[in-house]
């Protein structure tokens, strides 16, 4: 497992755990970001980063993205 | 008897649209995530009694940001007969997960599939029957853009309203928490409504507070509750908020792969490969300062002067005042009247009206940007910058838009969903300097410093300074204090801008400057005009023939001692200063009037004839002309732009907060730049030096401080938000 932010550009993920606060945990679930969903990180800039999930990209700052490990 | 119906549905799923297509209304709809946060009703197009409801967009109904929490008060609170929730058809798989929590409300609901267009062009395939029969409620497939079936999505969800249908509810969970729900439903049923026991059990399930408090359930039912969850929970090995999620996707998914048929998908979209470039580590901030450069080259320097040009000139100048004042004169109208009319109010309104041609322009780039999809970029290319002196990304588009006019900046601010950083950009837009400040800036720059070129940009940087110094002070105080919340948004997909879009949003925000021209600036220039011109000659309430006996000077002349430590401590400063609260431009204006420029001085300053303009600059020293240009960049906005903040704050404390802070930011900052200025050049150590040197310090305390409220208070502080929400 690693965090997401080390994932390489355009690599398909999947989701392996998701750790943090429950209202974090919630707000990314709602987005669709859950344990065994395929992720792909369209970008990065200093340690946030884009990705593609569920069809639709999300934006992330840092400290969301180390908290989702693929 | 009318029908309520509600459109629910993912932020970006095209509600808006679908609410202008159903009521024949042109709301403004962004391209940027959280457009609508207030909700907005309309009459159906040929049903007098039928009303639809705009809701803002959200992911789900739980109560986490703003937007959730005024859709679910209404839904839950307000039970509309019927909803239609619109359903992305190009994000499905994501859109659902709404879908089956609105159906579980009990109310019945008709699913538009939105976007079937972009479906179909994609060559995916969506069977309707089907999705139909496995939601247990109706859906139809709708493109809002292209006017495809909002009406019948309309007519279904009429149909469902009267016939009162609920849906059938869909076995979205299994095993033993449905089991466990279950029970929930057996121990609350005799005190919610049949149709919402679904809800309320899933929630209570849930653990959500809101829900509990509501139904004001007895400890000991909670109590007795709370073991079966946590028996489900210890066997799930998982917390109950997760296990919904995880059945609620588990069940999602099942749907979806037996419902839509998806093509070969590319394997990038073209989205992601534009986001590959312009977000890209090392070209997103070279593409975002070229970006800029082009819009406020275009609509300051090019088609923005010729514009602003021919309004000043040729539509106010040739076609209205001229005629106007010589039709008063045959027509044997009082001068003093003419006086009034043509030299007061058009004149005053007419110089403001002036910016609206430049101001448009830019917002009409802005709307491009933001259409398109490239301002939810600069808000995460932003967020790192930003997020340094403690505001986030979403932070930086208010302030763009502030530097038209502080109105829709301010407004703007409404898409952050943390309560703590949307004040904290309240707060601070304002700072950044507006269309109506340039005024101020060009009289300062042409008059006295001989049109110099680095003034009006040494205004842009005070603006974005001042901007960076109360982040970091305001984050060290008790209140802002705690760490920055996570930045989290979806972004958009690119699209090529509609033309209806872009120039509605450009007139919503233009207009809010054009209405301020109409009203607080027509009653300004009269007030003006009549305080100047009257006053106390011998004891008697007279006309006064010099403005030094006016009302307005005495006023001045009272408050003017406030000044003099800022090196501006003359009546008519003071009264320009507050004038400028009316309206920034005013400042200039008012200068004009009060130190007898022949002409209208605004007049004078946008077509560069600085040398009419030197009995004003006779007045000033470079330093206190400096001083004043600060003060009036810093201090409170406009009326127009108090409003604005007070709507936003939506709390009379913080409304003062913000403009008391505003302003002795202002003071502190003018003074210690004067003082300093004579004592470096050459003037001698006074009081007033003493005081600047200990509110410098004061300053550098509050900026270099080791955080006094750093991670240890940050829970107190998330809950005093939370309260607060």
């Amino acid at each position: 497992m690693m965090p997401l932010k080390l994932a390489k550009l355009g690599e398909i993920n999947y989701i392996r755990k998701i750790s943090g606060k429950d209202e974090v945990r919630q707000r990314l679930a709602e987005l669709g970001l859950v344990v065994g969903e395929e992720v792909t990180v369209v970008s990065e800039i200093c340690g946030n980063i884009i990705v593609s999930v569920k069809g639709s990209r999300i934006a992330l700052d840092d400290g969301m993205a180390g908290r989702i490990m693929v | 008897m009318s029908i309520k119906i509600a459109l629910a549905g993912n932020p970006n799923s095209g509600k808006t649209t679908m609410f202008n297509e159903l009521t024949g209304s042109a709301q403004y709809v962004g391209n940027w995530p959280g457009v609508t946060v207030e909700k907005k009703e309309g009459r159906l197009k040929g049903h007098r009694d039928v009303i639809i409801q705009d809701l803002p967009g959200i992911y789900s109904l739980s109560p986490y940001t703003l937007e959730e929490v005024v859709a679910r008060s209404y839904l839950v609170g307000e039970k509309p007969d019927a909803i239609i929730n619109i359903v992305d058809g190009t994000n499905i798989e994501r859109n659902l997960y709404l879908t089956t929590q609105l159906i579980e409300l009990g109310i019945p609901t008709v699913v538009a599939i939105n976007m079937i267009d972009v479906v179909r062009r994609n060559g995916d395939a969506i069977d309707i029957e089907k999705l139909s029969r496995s939601l247990g409620c109706q859906v139809v497939e709708t493109s809002a853009l292209k006017g495809i079936g909002a009406a019948e999505a309309a007519e279904r969800a009429i149909e469902a309203a009267r016939a009162e249908s609920s849906c059938r509810l869909p076995s979205v969970f299994n095993g033993s928490v449905e089991h466990a729900i279950a029970h929930i439903e057996e121990s609350i049923e005799d005190m919610v409504p049949k149709c919402n026991l679904r809800w309320y059990a899933i929630k209570l399930f849930e653990r959500d507070e809101k829900a509990a408090e509501e139904l004001s359930l007895e400890q000991a039912l909670l109590d007795h509750l709370d073991e079966h969850i946590k028996a489900c929970e210890a066997e799930m090995d998982d917390d109950s908020e997760s296990i919904i999620i995880n059945q609620r996707y588990a069940y999602i998914a099942k749907v979806v792969s037996s419902c839509v048929k998806k093509s070969k998908r590319k394997k990038h979209s073209t989205s992601d490969k534009i986001d590959r470039v312009v977000t890209n580590r090392i070209m997103a901030l070279p593409i975002f300062v070229a970006v800029m450069f082009v819009v406020y080259y275009i609509s300051v320097t090019t088609v923005g002067s010729i514009v602003t040009d021919f309004t000043n000139d040729t539509l106010f100048g040739d076609w209205i005042i001229a005629p106007l004042g010589e039709w008063m004169g045959a027509i044997g109208v009082a001068p003093w009247l003419t006086g009034l009319v043509v030299d007061g109010i058009i004149s005053g309104v007419g110089a403001v009206l002036g910016f609206v041609p430049q101001m448009l322009i830019l917002f009409l780039m802005l709307s491009i940007l933001e259409d398109v999809g490239y301002m939810a970029r600069v808000a995460f290319i932003m967020d790192r910058i930003f997020r340094k002196f403690g505001l986030s990304g979403k932070s930086f588009i208010p302030m763009l838009i502030g530097s038209g006019c502080s109105v829709p900046g301010i407004m703007a601010s409404r898409t952050i969903e943390n309560e703590r950083d949307r004040r904290m950009t309240i707060m601070t837009t304002s700072f950044i300097p507006c269309g109506a400040k340039m005024p101020i800036v060009a009289l300062i720059a042409g008059a006295l410093f001989g049109g110099a070129w680095w003034v009006a940009p040494s205004a842009y940087f005070i603006g974005v300074a001042a901007v960076i110094v109360s982040g970091i002070i305001l984050k060290k105080t008790k209140y802002f204090s705690g760490k920055p919340t996570p930045f989290v948004m979806e972004l958009p997909p690119y699209h090529v801008p509609s033309a209806g879009n872009v120039f509605r949003s450009t007139w919503e925000r233009g207009w809010s400057f054009i209405k301020r021209a109409g009203t607080v600036i027509l009653a300004a220039s009269v007030f003006i005009w009549f305080t100047s011109s009257f006053g106390f000659v011998d004891g008697v309430f007279t006309m006064v023939e010099e403005m030094d006996s006016s009302v307005l000077a005495a006023a001045g002349s009272f408050i003017a001692p406030l000044f003099a430590p800022l090196g501006f401590g003359n009546w008519q400063s003071a009264v320009a200063t507050v004038m400028g609260l009316l309206a920034k431009e005013e400042v200039v204006g008012v200068f004009g009037v009060l130190y007898g420029v022949s002409g209208d001085a605004l007049h004078m300053v946008e077509e560069g004839l600085f040398e009419g303009l030197s009995p004003i600059a006779a007045h000033f020293t470079s330093l206190s002309a400096f001083t004043f240009l600060i003060f009036n960049l810093l201090c409170a906005p406009c009326f127009a732009a108090i409003g604005a903040i007070s709507r936003e704050m939506n709390s009379r404390k913080w409304t003062w907060y913000a403009i008391g802070y505003l302003t002795v930011f202002a003071y502190s900052v003018s003074l210690i730049v004067y003082q300093l200025g004579l004592l470096f050049s050459g003037g001698a150590f006074t009081v007033a030096t003493a005081a600047a040197c200990i509110v410098a310090a004061a300053l550098l305390w509050l900026l270099l401080r080791k955080n006094p409220y750093d991670e240890s208070t940050e829970i107190k502080v998330n809950l005093e938000v939370g309260a607060n929400a």
